[in-house]
C-alpha cells in the first residue's frame, strides 16, 4: 500500500468545511440548471435543455453525412438520370452495387438504333460502408447518398434495395412534432 | 364580484344540504363534515403522491439537462395515470418461500400509518382540519414510527437477503433518526406551549412570526432528520440499488410495490406538512386575515389552505433538489451523523432555547425594556423580545456547529483518521514520487 502524506487542511479549507462552502456550490449548480431549463425560450434545442425529442424532432446531421441511397431522376421529365454505365458498381470496394441494364430500339434520325438503359438496380445496403465512392463516380450525379440515417428492418432481405425504393425512397414513419 | 366570492362558499351550501335531508347537526357535525373532508384528503393525498412522482421526474430531468417525461399528454402531464394503470394492471408476485400473510399486511401498514397522520394536519383554519386533538404532535410522531414496522416486516416476509438487509438498514436509520427529530420539535414547542398543532399555528398568528426565524437550527435538524426519516437521498441506504437491487421492496412487485411508493411519498407530504406547521407558520400568511375580516370567509380558508400547500410544495422541491445534488452516504457515516451530530444538536437546540426564553423573560423591565407582551397562548413577544430571540437563533446555529465540531473532532480522531490520512492520494505534491519513503520508527 503506498505511503502519502497528506497535508494539513490550512485554516481557509477548515473554515470552508465548517460553512458547507462545497455543499452549497453543489446546490447552486443543480440549481442553475434547473432555472436555466425552466427559463429557456427555446426549451427543446436550446442552451437549457440538451436532448432531442428523437422520432418527433429529427436530428440535423452533418452536410456531409453519407446515408440511405438514392437514385435520382430529371426533375421535368421524371426518367431516371442512370445511363446504366456500371461505374458505380465498379467503384464499389464492398461489391454491393448490381446494375442490370438492358436494351431497347429507339429511332435516330429515321435508323433503327440499339440503347442501353437501366433496367434494374440492386442496392445491397447491409454490405454498403457509405464511402459514397460511387457517388463520387457516378458521371450523371444520378446515384447519391442522402442524410435519411434510419435504415433498419426487420429482416435482412430489406437491406437489400430494388429500383424502385432507391427511386422513391422507402417509407419510414413519421412523427408529429 | 361579491357573487363571485359567495361561490367559494362550499361549506355553507353543503351545511344547507344536509340540513334540507332532516339529518341532526349533531350527525352532520360529527359523522357526515369528516366522512367529507377525509374523502377529500385521502383523495388529494393519494393524487399527490401521484403527481409528486411527476414533479420529481421533471425537476431530476432539468437538473440534468433533459426534458423528462413528454409523450403521454401534454408536456408528459398525463404520464402518472399511466403509470399508476401499469402498476394496477401487473402481475402480483410473491416469493415461493415467502411469509405470506406477512407479505400480504406490510403494505398496507405501511400506507395506513403515512395515511393517517392527515387526520390532525392544519391544513387551513376552520374546516380545513379534519380533527384537532391537543395531543397532536405527539399523535403524529407516534404513527409514523409503526411505519418502521411495515418496511421491518416487508423485509423479513421476502424471503430474500437484499430485502432483509434493506428492512435492517431502514429501521436501524429511522429509530435512530427518530430521536433527533422529536428532539428538534421541542424548541418550537416552547414557544408554542402546546401539542395541538392547530394551536401551534395560531401561536405563530398571534406572535405574527414564523419559528424558523426563532428556530432556524430546530428546522435544519427536522428537515435532515426527516429526510433520514423517509430513507430519501442521500439517506436512501435502505434501497440503495448499488448495493440492495431495491432494499426492502426487492420482492414485491405490481399494486403492492405501488403502495410502498405510495407510502414513501405520503411521508414525505408528513414531514413536508410538520416543517410547514411548526417552523412555517402553517396557513399563517401575512395581511390574510383582513379577508376574514372583510366578510369572506369561505375565500380566507381556501387561499390559507393555498398558502399551506405552496409552503409544502416549497419543502418538497427541496427534498428533490438535496437528492439529485447529494451522493448518498456511506452506513458508517449515516449512523455517525444521526448520533454525534443530529442528537448532541437537538439536545443543545432544548438548551440554547431555554436559556433565550429566559433571557428574554429575565430582560423583561430591565431598564424599561419591554420583551413579552402575553404568555397566555404561546410566548407573545414585542419586537424588542422578537429581535433579541431572532439573535439567539441565528447565534444558536453557529454556536451549534461549533461546539459540535470541537466535540467531534477528537472522535473522528479515534475513527482511524490519522491512519487514513498517512494512506489516502490526496493531492500528491508536484514533482515527487506518490510513493514517499516508509516511516523511519523502528
Amino acid at each position: 500500500m503506498p505511503v502519502v502524506r497528506v497535508p494539513e487542511l490550512t485554516w481557509k479549507e477548515k473554515l470552508k468545511r465548517f460553512f458547507l462552502v462545497d455543499l452549497i456550490g453543489g446546490l447552486k449548480l443543480t440549481l442553475k440548471f434547473n432555472l436555466g431549463a425552466l427559463t429557456d425560450k427555446d426549451a427543446v434545442a436550446g442552451k437549457g435543455i440538451y436532448t432531442e425529442q428523437y422520432p418527433k424532432v429529427r436530428a440535423e446531421v452533418a452536410p456531409r453525412f453519407h446515408g440511405a441511397p438514392r437514385l435520382n431522376m430529371d426533375p421535368e421529365t421524371h426518367e431516371t438520370l442512370c445511363i446504366a454505365c456500371n461505374l458505380c458498381a465498379l467503384a464499389c470496394p464492398e461489391d454491393c452495387i448490381d446494375v442490370i441494364p438492358m436494351d431497347i430500339e429507339i429511332m435516330v434520325a429515321g435508323k433503327g438504333r440499339k440503347k442501353k438503359v437501366l433496367d434494374e438496380f440492386i442496392f445491397d445496403t447491409s454490405r454498403c460502408m457509405f464511402c459514397a465512392l460511387c457517388q463520387e463516380a457516378c458521371p450523371t450525379a444520378c446515384l447519391e447518398l442522402t442524410q435519411d440515417f434510419e435504415l433498419a428492418t426487420y429482416s435482412r432481405a430489406g437491406f437489400v434495395w430494388n429500383r424502385e425504393m432507391l427511386e422513391q425512397g422507402r417509407e419510414t414513419i413519421k412523427y408529429e412534432a | 364580484m361579491a357573487n363571485l366570492l359567495a361561490l367559494f362558499a362550499p361549506p355553507n351550501v353543503i351545511n344547507e344540504l344536509l340540513q334540507r335531508l332532516s339529518l341532526s347537526p349533531e350527525t352532520i357535525n360529527y359523522v357526515v363534515w369528516p366522512f367529507i373532508q377525509i374523502g377529500a384528503v385521502v383523495t388529494a393525498i393519494a393524487l399527490w403522491a401521484l403527481y409528486a412522482t411527476y414533479m420529481e421526474r421533471k425537476i431530476s430531468a432539468f437538473m440534468q439537462a433533459r426534458l423528462g417525461p413528454m409523450r403521454v399528454g401534454p408536456w408528459g402531464l398525463l404520464q402518472p395515470i399511466a403509470d399508476a394503470i401499469k402498476l394496477l394492471t401487473k402481475e402480483d408476485l410473491r416469493p415461493d418461500k415467502a411469509d405470506p400473510y406477512i407479505f400480504f399486511f406490510a403494505p398496507f401498514i405501511s400506507v395506513a400509518a403515512a395515511f393517517i397522520v392527515f387526520a390532525v394536519m392544519p391544513f387551513g383554519p376552520d374546516w380545513g382540519v379534519i380533527t384537532d386533538i391537543n395531543i397532536g404532535l405527539l399523535f403524529v410522531l407516534s404513527v409514523s414510527s409503526v411505519g418502521v414496522l411495515a418496511l421491518i416486516l416487508a423485509g423479513w416476509s421476502s424471503n430474500s437477503k437484499y430485502a432483509l438487509l434493506g428492512g435492517l438498514r431502514s429501521s436501524a436509520q429511522m429509530i435512530s433518526y427518530e430521536v433527533s427529530m422529536g428532539l428538534a420539535l421541542i424548541g418550537a414547542l416552547m414557544f408554542a406551549r402546546t401539542l395541538s398543532l392547530s394551536g401551534i399555528v395560531q401561536a405563530q398568528g398571534l406572535d405574527s412570526i414564523w419559528y424558523i426565524f426563532y428556530q432556524p437550527l430546530g428546522l435544519v435538524i427536522f428537515l435532515v432528520s426527516g429526510i433520514a426519516e423517509n430513507n430519501r437521498a442521500p439517506f436512501d441506504l435502505p434501497e440503495a440499488e448499488s448495493e440492495l437491487v431495491a432494499g426492502f421492496h426487492t420482492e414485491y412487485s405490481g399494486m403492492r410495490w405501488s403502495l410502498f411508493f405510495m407510502a414513501e411519498y405520503a411521508a414525505m407530504i408528513v414531514v413536508s406538512a410538520m416543517a410547514t406547521t411548526l417552523y412555517l407558520g402553517g396557513w399563517y400568511f401575512p395581511f390574510l386575515w383582513r379577508i376574514d375580516h372583510a366578510g369572506y370567509h369561505s375565500l380566507f380558508v381556501l387561499l390559507s389552505l393555498v398558502v399551506f400547500i405552496a409552503k409544502m410544495v416549497v419543502l418538497l422541491y427541496i427534498y428533490f433538489w438535496l437528492r439529485w445534488t447529494f451522493p448518498r452516504y456511506r452506513y458508517d457515516q449515516l449512523m455517525d451523523l444521526g448520533w454525534k451530530w443530529m442528537l448532541p444538536a437537538a439536545l443543545l437546540n432544548i438548551a440554547l432555547t431555554a436559556f433565550a426564553v429566559f433571557t428574554v423573560q429575565a430582560l423583561d423591565g430591565w431598564h424599561g425594556l419591554k420583551t413579552i407582551e402575553s404568555l397566555t397562548r404561546g410566548v407573545n413577544l414585542t419586537w424588542q423580545g422578537k429581535v433579541i430571540m431572532v439573535a439567539f437563533g441565528i447565534a444558536g446555529l453557529f454556536i451549534a456547529a461549533a461546539m459540535l465540531s470541537a466535540i467531534n473532532w477528537r472522535s473522528r480522531d479515534f475513527n482511524l483518521k490519522k491512519q487514513r490520512r498517512q494512506v489516502r492520494l490526496v493531492s500528491p505534491p508536484q514533482g515527487q514520487p506518490a510513493v514517499a519513503p516508509a516511516p523511519s520508527e523502528s
